[in-house]
């Protein structure tokens, strides 16, 4: 219970001084629309088109728009070396990392909800139709995406290039789960439920979830303490 | 059994050594000044000693155990280089959520009582991005005492502080010793640290050169040290 | 030749990611940074090895089917875990400490090696989706096994070479700094 609390205090940390400045969550957001635009300059939108590149898309702008926002998750701790005053308090590292998850997942979530419906009126889709499992494939797709994120995070927080090594790291391993989520959302999108036919893909995101969270919370005090 | 034990710690950079075969200890209630040139290691000495690194040989013991553990950790207060507070929040929101990390009972309270003990009370729904470099180190001393630790562990916490914070510190060190607490501190303003010391260590390229009571011609001429003992010796 | 020099690497790059996350794991218990210059020279000639036989596939494709790419399930799955120790040896230039540079690296290399498998199977059950390109095999199985062990050993022999290697330069760097003190 007390770990629980734990990482409620810094994830509200986190999330307060975000709202404060919203730096992050504005150029998460704008980035992701900006995609969103960019890429309906590039594509007839026919029906067809649509329903075959909705799902990459979405996903593509969801992801690099979020390493905006996990760039900022241990960058945010590097003025006046607040990091030492969370690493010295008397907190598991795995509830400072999760505490860091949850607000990640938080901004980068509510950065896609406002694009879902962008997304919709640019392109002319209803994507409302199945509606539930798209929302889970949401959760899970950010949650692999902030997970991995906030790992490498909490890992290039000190070198230089950071804003570049931190997509250079969390792209590739993600991949698995991207292309997972791809799949899923171009079938939800296009009002296909998940099946028989895409129920491979929805274990293949759980169970990347569950490996790279278990494995990440392992690694964590290597990571912090080095 | 002693506040701090250094036990053999070597620590690496790659192949260069930089702390080598460093074994000291501060009882309870002493006041131990680390003093040392630059690059002799007292910096990486004291994160060790914190718990932010690891040495590659040798152990830390904080009343006997690992600095890591969440029990240790409650116990020991740091004050680095940085203020380690943050600046989109106010004073008292700070002091709050330290509050909180640390597993006060009543943070609130904690915090406004040491926002007043350093002079803050008046700026404390203040950002902290807006106050003055003075203000900003008197809130890291209200940091770093709040959870009330017995072992306080500061890096050179003089240099750099303007006359009202000097003072504040000072006293807070005063009251913290006179309720037993053990310091270890690294210094260059040798005067006011020297005249806190109960006990002074020479780091000298990574090596303990002398480990020992603190002198009153310590105080009187803080060259005396390193004469004696350091590098010129 | 050509055609089976991509299976070919495909066993030493395994062996070569089994070795580093050993090494890593190895490194981050006992912190001997012998297992870190392990670490380092078995992925550096791990990519090489993976890269000659992408380059490899890429051309018998082109020859035989007329395409440079055909999204071939090994070949794609080969490009995937190329990359996915690249930033590995990115990371490693980016970081001077040699202490923090190898506990960061050994992490990498060690989650890295945890997506390979997961990789590997997202990528052929995505290209099992796909139409079939000419020249598309999507099974897992190598189609020869002719040349796997000389690359082992070439690969061995240049991993062995590039630690030596490896060993010496950080040895003059120590030498180098303590002479930089004194």
């Amino acid at each position: 219970m007390r770990f629980v609390r734990q990482v409620l205090i810094v994830a509200a940390k986190d999330l307060r001084a975000e709202m404060r400045t919203k730096e992050a969550l504005n150029a998460s957001l704008a980035f992701a629309l900006m995609i969103l635009l960019l890429f309906s300059f590039a594509f007839e939108p026919t029906q067809d088109t649509m329903r075959d590149i909705s799902g990459g898309l979405l996903w593509i702008a969801f992801a690099f728009a979020g390493t905006l926002t996990l760039n900022r998750s241990f960058a945010r701790e590097l003025p006046n070396d607040c990091l030492d005053g969370l690493i010295a308090a008397p907190i598991p590292g795995s509830a400072l990392f999760l505490g860091k998850c949850f607000a990640s997942f938080v901004l980068v979530l509510a950065v896609e909800l406002v694009s879902l419906p962008v997304f919709g009126i640019f392109y002319n889709v209803h994507w409302t139709v199945q509606l539930p499992e798209l929302l889970l494939v949401l959760l899970l797709g950010t949650w692999a995406l902030t997970v991995i994120g906030t790992i490498f995070s909490a890992l290039t927080v000190n070198i230089k290039l950071r804003e570049v090594m931190l997509p250079m790291l969390t792209y590739p391993i993600l991949i698995p789960a991207l292309i997972s989520a791809m799949q899923l959302t171009k079938d939800l999108v296009n009002g296909t439920p998940i099946g028989a036919d895409n129920m491979d893909w929805l274990k293949m995101l759980i169970g990347f979830d569950i490996i790279f969270t278990a494995v990440s919370l392992a690694l964590v005090e290597t990571v912090l303490v080095g | 059994m002693n506040a701090v034990a250094v036990e053999g710690v070597w620590k690496y950079y790659g192949d260069y050594p930089a702390l080598r075969d460093v074994r000291m200890e501060a009882a309870a209630g002493q006041c131990l000044a680390l003093i040392g040139r630059n690059g002799a290691g007292k910096t990486t000495l004291l994160r060790i000693i914190a718990g932010f690194s690891a040495a590659q040989r040798g152990k830390i013991k904080i009343w006997g155990k690992e600095p890591r553990e969440a029990e240790t950790r409650r116990q020991m207060g740091f004050l680095g280089h940085g203020i380690s507070v943050y600046d989109e929040l106010s004073a008292l929101e700070n002091l709050v959520l330290f509050g909180k990390l640390y597993g006060l009972p009543d943070p609130r309270k904690s915090a406004l009582e040491w926002l007043e003990r350093t002079g803050l009370e008046r700026v404390r729904n203040g950002l902290v991005r807006e106050f003055s470099r003075g203000m900003r180190q008197r809130l890291a001393v209200a940091r770093a005492f709040l959870h009330d630790p017995t072992v306080l562990l500061l890096d050179e916490p003089f240099t750099a502080l303007d006359d009202r914070a000097i003072a504040v510190l000072q006293r807070l060190l005063r009251e913290a010793l006179a309720a037993g607490k053990t310091i270890v501190m690294s210094t260059h303003q040798l005067r006011e640290a020297l005249e806190l010391a109960s006990h002074v260590a020479l780091l000298s390229r990574g090596q303990l050169a002398f480990h020992g009571e603190r002198t009153a011609e310590m105080v009187e001429d803080p060259g005396y040290v390193y004469a004696r003992y350091g590098e010129g010796a | 030749m050509l055609p089976s020099l991509f299976d070919s690497t495909v066993w030493a790059t395994l062996i070569a990611a089994v070795v580093a996350a050993v090494a890593s794991i190895l490194f981050l218990r006992t912190r001997e940074f012998f297992y870190d210059a392990l670490a380092l020279a078995v992925t550096e000639i791990g990519l090489l090895l993976l890269a000659a036989g992408i380059v490899a596939g890429a051309i018998t494709g082109r020859m035989t089917a007329g395409l440079w790419w055909t999204w071939d399930a090994r070949l794609t799955a080969g490009l995937v875990c190329w990359l996915l120790y690249a930033p590995y040896l990115m990371l490693r230039s980016a970081m001077e400490e040699p202490t923090r540079r190898a506990s960061a690296a050994a992490v990498v290399s060690i989650l890295a090696f945890l997506d390979v498998p997961v990789a590997v199977v997202a990528v052929q059950w995505w290209l099992a989706h796909r139409s079939a390109a000419p020249g598309h095999t999507s099974g897992l199985v190598p189609a020869s096994w002719g040349n796997i062990l000389p690359v082992i050993l070439l690969g061995a022999a240049l991993a062995w070479l590039r630690l030596r290697r490896e060993q010496r330069r950080r040895a003059a760097d120590a030498e180098r700094r303590t002479a930089q003190t004194i």
